[in-house]
């Protein structure tokens, strides 16, 4: 396997000279018709976030012993007409806490050569995929999750008109700052009916997929009856008409293995399971008005790189919780992570069901609405439909008005419950938020905006049916927010959460930020709870910290 | 490793000599109704545009986009060019942004979903809201990362520098 890393990382370098070589004999013309530019262009981009931690007690705060984080990013992009060439290095030095820990030091993390036309497109190297909404199979990078699963191996797609499209892959999932020796091989085939036929008004589309993963099993588990590899499938239909959409997908995640936590000697050690998920998704977008309704029922789909880590970044499907992703502080402090199957000792739960409703409305041209509604059970019995406790439901509404050219407002009301325990008791952490969040714009380029939160929790349990409601033992918090734009270069903004209901603590916070062109500079001071940091509905838990952060992004 | 960093290091230095301007790269990306379409389709009119990225959860973003939404009409009446809204929320969100979009009344853009991020890691874009202004044949002339409320009139100047 490493030889065949190192001479796929030969044959990537080498293609450089050979797209160079190319560089001023082609002078193709494509489809729109206009002449292309006989030379290729370089494109990149750089990070870095760099953190300088020091002890606070108030917090107890992590500190590591550098008492230094740095996480960067390197990326290098050349095209020439139907080529293209890259790489991405990346550099831990350590890794931020909270972040996994197997990113460690420097590495040549991503390379890939890539040929591409408008039928068909062969890459080697690293490359990033999904398979329908990704719950069979998705890699790709998030890095304030610090995941990157990029497959590095050999991609083929082929398109045939507007009609059909087929995609085939093999490769090993990256984990860290290498490629695991799990393989992963797949293919997906998506057939436009309408389109076959030359129907305008109505767009219907069959889609599938399999994929196949290998890893290499432990003495235990193959004596358990266990196999090294597993295939899933997944079937979709795809149907669009006049503003009206529907979206079904079945998939059926392949065998999956589960350490029994009771084994003592007798009996199974692994338990064996089928991971299965039904989603379906519809509405209607038209006249002002966006409606989108989801339904979901997920059982054992957790589908890892390497089964034997915990690690967040741990994962070659995409699972993510469905309801909505908040950007103001408080409404955040309890996410929710779609449940995957829990099986410990007395506690089994093998997913959960529910769904969530979005409703957009622009009444006016001042004037937009915007409501949600979700909720996520377990699921009572294993293999049935039937909802257990719930797990988590959000109810929110918010309405953005600008009053004249100078003032907005968006005001936000979310009531949130959240089961701490997973399913396992009845108890469920209530609380209800209000955001006030105004903007005032003094000239054409300098604004301020400030936001105004409050988090109630229920402190007193109260029966409410078969639950328990109470607050998570913390109490009330306050926050605000205020920001001074000056356009297009600075802005600077300082920020408090304060929890005055329960541990008196105040999370301080201040920074600065310059941008230009494509580039952007930002320094900020202050205290972070421990917590959640969520992306695309994955979490990962970070604990407390305090400390001075640079960040640097440019592109090129 | 060493070794690797300098082999890079020159590879680098030696496109960059061979080098031109940035493009609209060819990717495949959905269109509003949910088909996948090529990003080259983007170029055929032949108008200037101004790209943005933006997400669901990526407020500065929408405040972007909303700023030159407003601004449209009277900016049109100065030059012809079209505005591309690129949404790069994944499988997740893209059900929700479809509906967002409609519910902030950008029937005047020219909307497309990059679920894989294809068109997001082929322009380096690295943070949004991240903005382009691209001349009718794909060139990128003008691009900035983050937005103040303000910085719209940035695009604008750069699209009216190409109708000269």
């Amino acid at each position: 396997m490493l030889f065949f890393r190192k001479s796929l990382l030969s044959v990537v370098l080498l293609t450089v000279g050979a797209v160079c070589a190319f560089a001023d004999s082609d002078n193709e013309t494509e489809e729109t018709g206009k002449s292309k530019n006989s030379k290729g262009y370089l494109t990149g981009s750089f990070e870095t976030n760099t953190i300088l931690y020091h002890e606070d007690k108030k917090t107890s705060a992590t500190v590591p012993d550098s008492h230094f984080g740095s996480n960067n990013y390197l990326k290098v992009d050349y095209y020439n007409n139907r080529f293209s060439i890259g790489l991405q290095m990346e550099a831990y030095e350590p890794v931020l806490v909270g972040y996994p820990t197997e990113l460690q030091k420097v590495a040549l993390t991503n390379y890939y050569v890539s040929w591409t036309d408008d039928r068909f497109s062969v890459t080697a190297g690293t490359f990033y995929e999904q398979f329908g909404s990704g719950l069979l199979f998705r890699s790709w990078e998030d890095r304030s999750l610090g995941l990157n699963n990029a497959v590095m191996g050999a991609r083929v797609t082929y398109a045939f008109r507007d009609i059909l499209s087929v995609k085939a892959l093999w490769g090993l999932p990256r984990f860290g700052m290498s490629f695991s020796d799990t393989q992963v091989r797949g293919a997906d085939l998506s057939l436009s009916l309408s389109n076959a036929i030359g129907m305008k008004a109505v767009s219907l589309a069959l889609e599938g997929s399999v994929l196949n993963r290998y890893q290499a099993l432990g003495t235990d588990q193959s004596l358990d009856g266990c196999k090294s590899g597993t295939t899933g499938y997944s079937a979709r239909l795809n149907l669009e008409a006049s503003g009206f959409f529907f979206k079904g997908e079945y998939v059926d995640a392949g065998q999956k293995y589960f350490y029994n936590f009771d084994y003592a000697g007798e009996g199974q050690m692994y338990f064996k399971k089928r991971g299965n998920a039904q989603l379906i998704e519809t509405g209607y977008n038209g006249y002002g008005l966006g409606v989108s309704l989801s339904l979901r029922r997920l059982e054992w789909m957790s589908s890892k790189i390497l089964n034997e880590s915990t690690s967040t970044a741990n994962m070659i499907n995409y699972v993510p919780a469905l309801c909505t992703q908040y950007t103001y502080a408080l409404t955040t402090l309890h996410p929710y992570s779609a449940r995957t199957g829990d099986l410990n000792s007395g506690f089994v739960n093998s997913g959960e069901m529910g769904g969530q409703i979005d409703i957009y409305y622009k009444i006016n041209k001042k004037a937009k609405i915007h409501a949600n509604a979700s909720a996520y059970e377990t699921i009572a019995k294993e293999g049935t439909f039937r909802p257990g406790k719930l797990l988590f439901s959000d109810t929110s509404i918010d309405w953005e008005m600008k009053w004249n050219k100078k003032f907005k407002s968006i005001l936000l009301v979310s009531l949130q419950a959240y089961n701490p325990s997973y399913g396992a008791d009845n108890v469920l952490w209530q609380q209800h938020i209000v955001v006030a969040d105004l903007l005032y714009k003094w000239t054409k380029k300098i604004s301020t905006r400030l936001e105004l939160q409050y988090l109630n929790t229920f402190k007193n349990p109260v029966k409410a049916g078969d639950y328990y409601l109470s607050g998570d033992g913390k109490g009330d918090w306050m926050a605000a927010y205020l920001e001074v734009n000056f356009a297009p270069a600075w802005s600077i903004y300082v920020s408090d959460m304060f929890n005055h209901g329960g541990t008196k603590v105040n999370y301080y916070n201040g920074g600065v930020a310059y941008t230009k062109s494509r580039t952007r500079v930002a320094l900020n001071y202050g205290r972070y709870k421990a917590g959640y940091i969520c992306s695309g509905g994955v979490c990962r838990q970070i604990p407390a910290y305090t400390g001075l952060n640079l960040t640097v992004t440019t592109s090129f | 490793m060493k070794a690797i960093l300098r082999l890079s290091v020159t590879v680098c230095a030696f496109l960059l000599t061979i080098s031109t301007y940035a493009q609209l790269p060819s990717v495949k990306v959905e269109n509003q109704k949910g088909e996948v379409i090529s990003t080259s389709t983007l170029l055929r009119d032949g108008k200037p545009m101004i790209i943005s990225f933006w997400s669901c959860s990526c407020k500065n973003c929408i405040m972007e986009l909303d700023a030159i939404n407003e601004n449209l009409e009277d900016w049109l009446e100065e030059a012809d060019f079209k505005v591309v809204a690129v949404s790069t929320d994944d499988a997740r969100q893209l059900s929700r942004a479809r509906a967002k979009a409609q519910g902030q009344g950008w029937d005047d853009f020219v909307q497309i979903y990059d679920k894989n991020q294809d068109l997001y890691r082929g322009m380096n874009v690295v943070t949004t809201p991240q903005a382009f202004v691209l001349d009718g044949k794909g060139k990128i002339v003008y691009s900035h990362t983050g937005y103040t409320p303000g910085s719209e009139i940035e695009l604008f100047e750069a699209i009216k520098k190409i109708n000269k």
